[in-house]
């Protein structure tokens, strides 16, 4: 359309005078050769360019595709490692309370059994002092009551000496004998 | 020293006692001896003290009953002594006297009191513990003043405390 344009302001210019012999306008069979060749390399060029740019296309937009598909997997893959990963956290802290609930009921058991041992070994204690005590007591008591009985003895001895004459003597004696023979 | 041994010794001083005819003073005399070597520490320890010479043992023996006591008895307690055994000689005497009373058909009560016994009062003691145990009794009476009164009889396993050293006793247990 330009070249038209420019062959018709040459032709006003030219004073009205018409030649074939414009420089812009192709020759016919210049044109024919051209669009051959254009055809020719239309032609070459899907013959033999366009498949290897199609496959290029194609390699490319699979790799995308795969590349897009791997994400996704990585993604799942995450996702899956992170939900693991929950889930073991969880566990963990599941664990961990078990743990310090099982040591905290521990604790009071090890308190318990402290506490029982101290009230046991108290009363152990205080039985014991009381029987050593009550030992004492009665060790005193029959210490006390075999003086009063020695002291009774003695004193018994000597009254018994002082009347024991020969003629009381004699009357045990013969009393001793009596018992014997009967 | 065994009840056997003590036993063969006391047999043999029976024996002898028995042959010079002189067992009643025999029999006295050893009591005596008996009761003076249990009441008596020194002569206990020195008639048992194997240190000392067989000789001065029996040089003892000699001197404490040479003219108090019979020659059957100085020579029978002398070679009880001169053979080490006088630690036995109460035990040798005490079964001698069980076998010399046995040789009479009699039991041999032995009698610890506080003052000596009147006559009547052995006859009378001798009767009843005759009577008691169903067979004639021979006494052997020690004056022993710690029992302070009474009489303590014994014979064989069998004693009968009528002491009033025993009585105190009592009292001071049952006290």
């Amino acid at each position: 359309m330009l070249n038209l344009q420019l062959l018709v302001t040459a032709a006003a210019e030219g004073g009205g005078e018409v030649t074939s012999k414009n420089p812009i306008v192709p020759e016919p069979f210049e044109l024919i050769y051209g669009i051959i060749a254009f055809g020719v390399l239309v032609f070459l060029f899907k013959k033999f360019a366009y498949p290897a740019v199609q496959k290029g296309l194609d390699a490319r937009t699979e790799r995308i595709r795969g590349d897009l598909e791997q994400a996704e997997k990585a993604k799942s893959e995450a996702e899956g490692v992170l939900a693991e990963y929950k889930k073991q956290l969880a566990d963990a802290r599941t664990q961990s309370d078990k743990i310090i609930d099982d040591a905290r009921k521990q604790a009071e058991a090890v308190k318990n059994d402290i506490v029982n041992k101290a009230n046991n070994e108290a009363a152990e204690i205080k039985a014991k002092a009381s029987a050593d005590i009550e030992s004492a007591r009665t060790a005193a008591l029959a210490s006390l009551q075999s003086s009063v009985a020695e002291i009774a003895i003695e004193l018994a001895e000597k009254v018994v000496e002082k009347n024991l004459d020969r003629d009381t003597n004699k009357r045990l004696i013969d009393s001793f004998i009596a018992k014997v023979g009967s | 020293m065994s009840d056997d041994r003590s036993d063969a010794y006391a047999t043999a001083l029976f024996q002898v006692a028995q042959g010079e005819k002189d067992l009643g003073r025999v029999e006295d005399e050893l009591f005596t001896v008996a009761n003076r070597v249990r009441g008596n520490d020194a002569l206990r320890d020195a008639l048992t003290d194997q240190s000392l010479p067989v000789d001065l043992r029996q040089g003892i023996v000699e001197d404490l009953l040479g003219g108090r006591a019979s020659a059957t008895t100085t020579n029978l307690v002398s070679m009880i002594v001169g053979a080490g055994r006088a630690k036995d000689l109460p035990a040798i005497i005490e079964k001698f006297l069980e076998k010399a009373a046995g040789s009479r058909s009699e039991t041999l009560a032995e009698v610890t009191s506080a003052i000596p016994l009147e006559d009547d009062q052995q006859q009378r003691l001798k009767d009843a513990l005759s009577k008691r145990f169903r067979r004639t009794v021979s006494l052997k009476v020690t004056v022993d003043p710690s029992i302070m009164g009474g009489l303590i009889v014994r014979t064989g396993d069998t004693v009968i405390d009528g002491s009033v050293r025993s009585r105190l006793e009592q009292l001071k247990n049952t006290l």
